[in-house]
């Protein structure tokens, strides 16, 4: 056995303050879906059960002897909606789809022209609430408050596994980006012509996101007491926008929220899908070591190392097709070479570019956490 | 306000292109001569994409530019239709997956260069597709993916072409933000990208048109 010289969350934090650690952390983002599969479970039961989503979650921890911190997967996807953390129309298996399929997002224009205004006047979470909530949701108002309920002791649990393997998680506080949000709720194509035909009431919603995610969401990160949330953004990019776009409606706000966190200790852990490769650069722009970017296999996360080594930790990338469809040598080999070249100096997290997908297979999952333990960076 | 319908394509004027149609429709001109100026607008944007100055989304706002003024155009085109289609496609997200935003785009390209498009829709069975192939005999077949959950279905829709005596009748072209190179050889596929005007670009020089 190699032997290791930092606990999960040491090793974690060095490669978070771009210091080396004893060996390159892993962390797949092993949600309740991907858990499922890999511990024979229905995607069903873990989308209709908290309890079932966390023991999905830890028996597959348990089975491939762990990794440094678990991602929070304590949720039923209804409640993500309920939360705003998806606010889209779901399709839910037991209900809308099959026991054996994944839950999916139903990406439809729900949000109406005249809704930025009133965002930008209300502010999202009482928008969100009293109004647009009802237009996406099956539950009814009496509903809600068991969802929720259901989801807080949901988490509880999550957090009583994690201590009974003495890990504590990556993040607890969450959120979209303001951009992204409105992205979904408007669906892509309605939005994009929003951004080129009508930028202002836009632009104004997403001041005013910004403002009430810097006001409302730093205190909740710190109560948490992990100095680290999740931040995602998937349509923002050079892989949709011009850079004029991104710097007008994206990348001010942005770096306003992350110099909020930062102020305040907190780390932002920008979940980025879809290719970055054109925007990787503004990143140097954020305080150094303010940021994790979690990468998805379709940005050239060996380019961003070089563009950002010594400023912003990386993490990812193994895609979703190697790992369902590659064979165990693939993703040992390019494991290896994420760790040897993007984990060089240290500032690298291995893990799955976005989720571990739901199809992943396991002798494939076990050689990213295999070789994570036993492969060394320079 | 430009009165030229191909610059007003590529200029993403969405308040010209309507007008400039109706207005061309009106004075009586050959339908099929307003909507060649249409493709020819389409196909500077591509261009552009293709050199990196323009991006997805102005590909998105074009190709919906594109659909108003065929919109517009459709009930002039009814009798003087009958030019021969570039070559015919079939698409379809598999069973598994309800994600169609990307495969909205490519079909929306595809018919700008006059490819015949049988969209099947969205969490497809591979028999229904099959059934399709066989129908419409197409030159491409081409699969949508966002998540994984879909990959069993298209393998197993490829593996009936094959036992139908239909995969060599056709490419089939993957597409869709959780596709690989690795996974176009892992099902046997002949293409793959992330990206709509690559695949369009594919097709066309498939069908010598590139």
């Amino acid at each position: 056995m190699d032997s290791e010289a930092m606990t999960p969350d040491e090793r974690v934090w060095a490669a978070i303050r771009l210091e080396r650690s004893d060996r390159t952390p892993v962390i797949p983002t092993l949600l309740p879906e991907p858990a499922a599969g890999l511990a024979g479970v229905s995607q069903a039961e873990v989308a209709n059960d908290n309890g079932a989503a966390v023991r999905a979650v830890f028996q597959v921890f348990d089975e491939y002897g762990g990794w440094d911190n678990p991602y929070p997967a304590s949720y039923k996807p209804i409640q993500l909606q309920a939360a705003g953390i998806f606010p889209m129309r779901m399709k839910i298996p037991g209900h809308e789809l099959p026991d054996d399929v994944p839950y999916q997002l139903d990406e439809v224009e729900i949000l109406k022209p005249e809704d930025y205004e009133k965002i930008a006047d209300q502010g999202f979470e009482r928008f969100f609430q009293e109004d647009f909530l009802w237009r996406i949701s099956d539950l009814t108002p009496e509903e809600l408050p068991k969802e929720m309920n259901d989801m807080v002791v949901g988490g509880g649990l999550f957090l009583e596994e994690c201590a009974k393997r003495d890990r504590r998680p990556l993040f607890l506080g969450s959120g979209l980006h303001p951009f992204f949000t409105l992205s979904l709720m408007r669906s892509m194509v309605a939005f994009t012509q929003d951004v080129y035909f009508h930028p202002e009431p836009v632009l104004r919603a997403i001041e005013r996101m910004t403002d009430d995610l810097i006001a409302e969401r730093i205190d909740f990160i710190k109560q948490t007491g992990i100095d680290v949330w999740l931040f995602t953004e998937e349509r923002a990019g050079g892989f949709f926008f011009p850079p004029r776009f991104f710097e007008r409606f994206w990348w001010p706000q942005t770096r306003r929220i992350v110099e909020a966190c930062w102020s305040e200790g907190i780390v932002t852990l920008f979940h980025l899908d879809t290719c970055w490769d054109k925007n990787i650069a503004y990143f140097r722009d954020l305080p150094r070591g303010s940021a994790i970017l979690e990468l998805d296999g379709t940005t050239d996360i060996f380019a961003a190392k070089k563009a950002l080594r010594d400023h912003v930790c990386l993490k990812g990338d193994l895609s979703a097709a190697l790992l369902s469809v590659g064979t165990p040598d693939e993703v040992e080999s390019y494991c290896k070479r994420l760790i040897t070249e993007v984990g060089e100096g240290g500032g690298f997290i291995l893990g799955s570019g976005c989720s571990v997908p739901p199809t992943a297979l396991p002798d494939n999952f076990r050689a990213m956490i295999e070789t994570a333990r036993h492969h060394r960076a320079a | 306000m430009t009165e030229d319908l191909s610059t007003a394509i590529v200029e993403l004027d969405a308040d010209a292109v309507p007008i400039i149609v109706n207005r061309r429709i009106d004075a009586g001109e050959d339908p099929l001569g307003i909507l060649e100026d249409c493709r020819r607008g389409m196909t500077l944007v591509g261009q552009r994409f293709q050199e990196g100055e323009y991006f997805l989304s102005e590909l998105i706002i074009s190709a919906e530019l594109f659909k108003q003024a065929t919109a517009l155009l459709d009930p002039h085109l009814a009798q003087s239709r009958g030019s021969e289609a570039t070559g015919k496609v079939v698409l379809a997200t598999m069973k598994g997956d309800i994600h169609d935003l990307g495969k909205n785009i490519l079909t929306t390209l595809l018919r700008v260069h006059a490819f015949e498009v049988h969209d099947l829709g969205v969490d497809v069975d591979p028999s229904e597709l099959v059934e399709k192939v066989r129908e419409v005999q197409p030159d491409f077949v081409g699969f949508s993916s966002l998540i994984t959950s879909s990959f069993a279905s298209t393998k197993e829709a490829i593996e009936k072409l094959q036992e139908a005596g239909l995969r060599d009748g056709v490419k089939i072209l993957l597409g869709g933000g959780v596709t690989t190179s690795r996974l176009k050889d892992h099902l046997g596929a002949d293409f793959q990208t992330l990206d709509a005007a690559e695949g369009v670009a594919f097709c066309l020089g498939q069908a010598g048109r590139g």
